[in-house]
């Protein structure tokens, strides 16, 4: 069924934005070159399975763990450049990645990579099964999120994000927390990464272009950045948009950068934001009943 | 007894700007040391040099007899050493008391143990509220850094400072920018932190203030210490008057 594709689609993209939030949300880091960490999971997943013959549900995990020690690199680079510079930086790695899948012949250079659906238990996973394994995944994640944004590990990223001099003379070890928080990010988008490289079961660099993390960005932003709810809704709008509305589909990165400049004139807080114009008529409709986290 | 705080020799230049140029200090345990000078005279940046900021050019700098100058800004502040900031830096987009509660985190921020444990457990929000009640900030607790007026904003960052349970509280212009009346309360505070025993060093840029408050002072200008001794005798040092009547009144 056409729904479980899109379903799918778009629940891998709400684990990007949910996995990108950590980082640019969480710890505040400008780090906009999502897609290649994505990739890298793709990649390593599809490698493992199809050239050395590793069980799929065995590639995830070693997808999570390889993406999130590339990640922690960046972390540790991202201790030497500041803002601006980061997000230079980090959309500068998605172009090399990006390379490297496309010239590289292990990663089937211009012809991409074929890799063969899983199993499980024996019988090939459909579209059905990876909506629930997708599914599951979103689950995960965002209890996971639940408890980083109560935990010390979220106070400190807190801290992190509005002031690092502060947050150092509060004993915060920055270059720990940092490096963490990338650590975290992009192990889960690395993990997406495997999971999509098996669904589709053809993968090519383009997959992961630098366009592909602008639209993670927006799915952030446009949703509400620092919450756990603000990329879901993200998410869903913009890859439910073009499926309704053909013309956006032909104009998907036009739309989307055109959402994101009016979101950051009228509503930087995005659609379900703390304090965005949605929360704040619902709070006033039935009362701030929920006590507000410490990260978001 | 020992000094708590010992600097020896220190020299911090930027290029060829020598803005601290071999300063010796010391500090005992329980004492309000008042740093007072000119703008621009280098109080801030020994602060800094203290607290790990900056690498010094040279010299030392020793806490209970302990080479700290070089270490990281959070290993220093793990030692003990607080600080508050003359530009003050909250964490804007949390609560004050989250504020305070980050502070506390100093003692769980250690290795990997309690990464993913909760923060506001009851004993560590008991902790910062009765903190937020010495600085009578209670009222607001629950207000975003970034909805405070800077009065409150001083007092918050001794409440955080207070939060890493100090051995050594160093305030940097604490009352620059307020009012008479948040003067006052600022005042009233290092007071009662005097009172408790805390070791103080207080960078006051009023002499009024400072003199009132300091057990002893020393005067810096240039980036060397031009004079020290008791605030009355301070007080009638003609290089002292020399080099604040020299000083325009605008404040930076
Ligand atoms: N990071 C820095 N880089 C270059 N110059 C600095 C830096 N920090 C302070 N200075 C300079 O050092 C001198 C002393 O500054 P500061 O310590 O802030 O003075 P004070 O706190 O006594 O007003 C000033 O001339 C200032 O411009
Ligand atoms: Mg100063």
């Amino acid at each position: 069924m056409y729904a479980i594709v899109v379903a799918t689609n778009i629940g891998i993209f709400v684990l990007l934005a949910l996995s990108l939030n950590i980082i640019a949300g969480y710890a505040g880091q400008s780090s906009i070159g999502h897609a290649a960490f994505f990739g890298i999971g793709a990649y390593t997943s599809a490698v493992l399975t199809s050239t050395l013959g590793v069980n799929f549900w065995l590639s995830l995990p070693i997808a999570f763990v390889v993406t999130g020690l590339i990640g922690a690199l960046l972390g540790l680079a991202s201790m030497r450049v500041k803002e601006d510079f980061l997000a230079i930086t980090t959309i500068g790695i998605n172009f090399v990645v990006v390379a490297i899948f496309q010239y590289a012949p292990i990663f089937g250079a211009s012809l991409g990579m074929s890799v063969s659906k899983p199993s499980l238990f024996g019988v090939k996973m459909d579209n059905l099964m990876f909506l629930i394994l997708v599914g599951a995944l979103i689950a995960a994640m965002v209890i996971f999120m639940r408890i980083i944004e109560k935990s010390w590990f979220g106070l400190a990223l807190a801290s992190i994000r509005n002031d690092e001099a502060a947050a150092s003379s509060l004993g915060v070890n920055i270059v720990k927390f940092k490096v963490l928080a990338f650590a975290v990010g992009t192990a889960v988008a690395g993990l997406a990464g495997g999971v999509y490289a098996h669904y589709m079961t053809f993968i090519y660099s383009s997959d992961f272009a630098f366009l592909v993390s602008i639209s993670i960005l927006s799915m952030v932003v446009i949703g509400g950045i620092g919450t756990i709810r603000g990329p879901i809704v993200g998410a869903i709008i913009l890859g439910i948009a073009p499926e309704l509305f053909r013309f956006i589909s032909d104009y998907r990165m036009i739309v989307y950068g055109g959402l994101l400049v009016l979101m950051m004139l009228f509503q930087p807080q995005g659609i379900v934001g703390n304090g965005s114009f949605l929360v704040n008529k619902f709070e006033a409709l039935f009362g701030k009943g929920r006590k507000k986290s410490v990260v978001s | 007894m020992g000094d708590m705080l010992t600097v020896k020799g220190l020299k911090m230049y930027f290029g060829g700007l020598k803005a601290i140029d071999g300063i010796d200090l010391n500090l005992k345990e329980k004492e309000t040391l008042g740093v007072i000078g000119p703008n621009g005279a280098g109080k801030t940046t020994m602060f800094n040099c203290i607290c790990g900021v900056y690498e010094p050019t040279e010299g030392k700098i020793l806490l209970n007899g302990q080479e700290i100058q070089g270490k990281k800004p959070f290993e220093i502040a793990r030692m003990g050493v607080a600080r508050t900031f003359q530009i003050s830096k909250p964490l804007r987009d949390i609560s004050l008391l989250d504020n305070v509660v980050a502070a506390l985190g100093i003692e769980y921020n250690k290795g990997f143990k309690h990464l993913f444990a909760k923060s506001h457990s009851p004993v560590v929000v008991d902790q910062a509220l009765e903190i937020l009640e010495r600085v009578q900030l209670l009222d607001v607790k629950d207000k975003k850094a970034s909805e405070v007026s800077l009065g409150y904003l001083r007092r918050l960052e001794i409440a955080r400072a207070l939060a890493i349970n100090p051995k050594l509280l160093m305030l940097d212009e604490p009352c620059a920018g307020l009012s008479n009346y948040a003067i006052g309360e600022v005042i009233d505070l290092v007071f009662y932190l005097k009172e408790q025993g805390t070791t103080i060093m207080l960078i006051e840029h009023n002499l009024p203030i400072s003199m009132k408050v300091s057990d002893r002072l020393v005067v810096l200008n240039f980036g060397k210490k031009i004079a020290e001794g008791l605030p009355k005798e301070i007080q009638e040092n003609p290089q002292v008057i020399e080099a604040y009547l020299g000083e325009d009144d605008e404040d930076a």
